[in-house]
């Protein structure tokens, strides 16, 4: 019981992580600084939130790349109903979070129901999402946010955990990407949901035989996608403190990083939520260890490429010794 | 199992590999001071005034590995020296400011004496600004401005007017007072542009209104030169009674040059704007482009050094006028904003002089 756990890629990922940290935390100054770390930790928020649906996604060999243009979508839509509509922030917030879903809807209905692939779909609506953001804003930096929505990301809680000065710092997006990531692994394996993903993944045509409405369960789950990247678009707002269209560029790749490195392959069939949660901690952490020990950005880069094609390797080594099922 | 010691192993080689890559940059400038930090402390070169722990002094371009802020990198490094201080200069690899703010984010936990910073985004950056002054650094924005809340100072390269009236002066004396022009530019939120756009609006009705903008909305290049290219072929095509181009950005100029030089309306059609001398040299010398604008990136670093250096020992006075900044004598200041100078109009006769 305890053997089959440490041969687990999430056992390897953990130790993985425990090293990186451990290396970082000895060698270099200042590192280890658990206020500093957690600070650090609010830029990691929005891609892990987005990282779980991504997840599920990815386990039915499919793909979500309109991401970033959705939270930068729904960034615009608080931006201007805020600002230049007069809505309050919270019911604007609401209207974000609303048009996520739906930019997320329109992804699954067209690549389950139109039978597109998603790869194709999402491709287009990257583009499409970006282009409407940008004529929405009239690609204008929408700011003045009040000082309550800037809490989503400035905003500390868990006091138990307070730093020398008495006060919390554990952020408050942090600490609701582990919540999502929660609701996350409870979906996956302890639910029906995650059952009929992984099913749907390993065989999609066994699936339709076995009764499971793929095309629903694909739409919910791009759906659920667009949903988070809504919820995540006001923590990535109120983080800057200003709407753009140009922003979260780049955001797909990173939150599919995460997955990959996660033990999620790529190809199908097994999601592991906890993988994605190690792959983005250790994503994190080696980016922010590597600027801190004075390691030039461009540099940084290429570590982190070098840690996904490494991962992405070794998953596919790990699968074939379990006879290509794993 | 077997194989959860790979990454592990893999991740080693990556730490151990990196430890040494550390010290490099600074051994490769300033050759000696490493050891010196150990070994000759109490005799540090400019015992004048320089308290006795060097400062550490942050500086951000916009992005990395263009010939611009390579050039200010050079500056700053010179200026580093001069004042023995200690310079970290990094950036991030594209012109993005969410990048800026997560490298400013580590800057802050390394407590860097100064962090200078040319924003991508004057607001975006503004947050993790106001918390590195809130920390106790000194912050200086250079080259494009922050919110004014979020930076003690700012280091520019020239008024926004002295750009935008040397480049409607060079279409004006070239193309006549009636030309028609189209303006090409990075992003349309970039903000140095906006403001060079909205100061040639300005020039154009006091000084020269019958000239024409044929496109109120300018051209977009998102800092990329083979678009430019593209969308500079595309105007050439679109505007047959184009007398004149401006591209503002230092990828845009050689982006549209290189159009201009397929066209045959190379003669017909002046362009100009704003570039950098090295990637202009071939078609300055082919006479593509006749003049353009730039200030001198190599001084605009090394003023930055110098003003982010006297605002961390708190010797910057804001009522003061002028500044002086080592080999550039006295610069101008109001309003917390330190001026390199006029800008310098680039052709065949002097771009032999610069390498940037």
């Amino acid at each position: 019981m305890i053997k089959r756990m440490l041969a687990t890629r999430e056992f390897a990922l953990f130790v993985l992580l425990i090293l990186v940290f451990s290396g970082f935390s000895l060698f270099v100054d200042g590192f280890l600084d658990w206020p500093d770390l957690f600070r650090q930790s609010r830029y990691w928020a929005v891609m892990g939130m987005i990282a779980v649906p991504m997840t599920f996604i990815i386990t039915t060999a499919g793909i979500d790349l309109s991401v970033g243009s959705i939270v930068a979508l729904a960034g615009v839509v608080v931006g201007l109903l805020y600002g230049d509509a007069g809505w309050s922030i919270w019911s604007a917030s609401a209207a974000a979070i609303f048009v996520g879903a739906l930019a997320g809807a329109f992804n699954g209905g067209i690549s389950s129901y139109l039978r597109v692939p998603p790869l194709v779909v999402t491709l287009a609506t990257m583009a499409l999402f970006r282009g409407l953001a940008m004529g929405l804003s009239r690609a204008r930096s929408l700011g003045g946010l009040p000082q309550g929505f800037r809490w989503l990301s400035n905003g500390n809680v868990l006091g138990f955990l307070a730093d020398a000065n008495g006060q919390p710092y554990v952020p408050f997006s942090f600490a609701m990407m582990l919540l999502i990531f929660g609701a996350g692994w409870v979906l996956m394996r302890k639910s029906w949901v995650g059952r009929f993903t992984e099913c749907v993944g390993e065989n999609e045509t066994a699936a339709v035989f076995a009764a499971i409405d793929v095309r629903w369960l694909k739409a919910l789950l791009y759906t659920a996608s667009g949903l988070a990247c809504g919820v995540g678009a006001l923590f990535h707002t109120a983080l800057y403190a200003t709407a753009k269209a140009d922003t979260a560029v780049g955001l797909e790749l990173e939150a599919i990083a995460c997955v990959v490195v996660g033990g999620t392959r790529i190809s199908g069939g097994r999601g592991s939520v906890t993988g994605t949660l190690l792959g983005l901690l250790i994503i994190g952490v080696l980016r922010h260890g590597l600027l801190m020990a004075g390691i030039r950005q461009q540099y940084v880069v290429i570590y982190v490429g070098i840690l996904v094609i490494v991962a992405a390797v070794l998953n596919e080594r790990i699968a074939l010794r379990k006879g290509g099922v794993a | 199992m077997k194989f959860a010691w790979i990454p592990s192993l893999l991740f080693l080689v990556a730490l151990t590999s990196c430890g040494p890559t550390e010290p490099a940059p600074l051994a490769s400038d300033t050759p000696a001071a490493p050891v010196a930090d150990e070994t000759a402390e109490p005799v540090a070169e400019p015992a004048v005034d320089a308290p006795a722990e060097s400062l550490t002094i942050g500086v951000m371009p916009k992005l990395v590995g263009i010939d611009f802020f390579n050039a200010t990198e050079r500056g700053a490094r010179e200026a580093a020296k001069e004042l023995g201080v200690e310079l970290v200069y990094d950036g991030p690899v594209t012109n993005d400011v969410q990048q800026q703010v997560q490298m400013v984010e580590t800057w802050l936990s390394k407590d860097y004496d100064a962090i200078a910073v040319a924003p991508n985004d004057p607001d975006a950056i503004a947050p993790v600004l106001e918390d590195a002054r809130a920390k106790g650094s000194a912050v200086i924005a250079w080259d494009a401005d922050a919110a004014a809340s979020a930076r003690d100072y700012f280091v520019s390269q020239c008024s926004p007017e002295s750009v935008a009236h040397a480049l409607m002066d060079l279409v004006a004396k070239n193309c006549g007072e009636d030309a028609k022009y189209i303006i090409l530019t990075g992003s349309l939120t970039a903000a140095n542009q906006n403001i060079w756009m909205g100061e040639m609006e300005k020039y154009r009705q006091a000084k020269y209104p019958a000239m024409t903008n044929l496109s109120e909305t300018p051209k977009v290049s998102e800092e990329d030169q083979a678009l430019a290219t593209q969308v500079t072929t595309d105007i050439l095509k679109a505007y047959p009674e184009l007398d004149a181009i401006f591209a503002i950005t230092t990828v845009a100029l050689p982006g549209a040059a290189e159009a201009l030089k397929n066209s045959d309306r190379r003669e017909q059609v002046y362009l100009t704007g704003v570039s950098t001398p090295n990637v202009m040299r071939e078609y300055i010398e082919q006479g593509v482009v006749k003049e353009f604008v730039l200030w001198d990136a190599v001084d605009l670093g090394y003023l930055t050094v110098h003003v982010a250096a006297a605002a961390a020992k708190g010797q910057m006075d804001p009522a003061q006028a002028t500044f002086t900044a080592g080999r550039l004598g006295a610069v101008g200041v109001a309003n917390n904003v330190v001026t390199l100078g006029a800008p310098i109009v680039f052709s065949k006769e002097n771009i032999g002089k610069y390498d940037f």
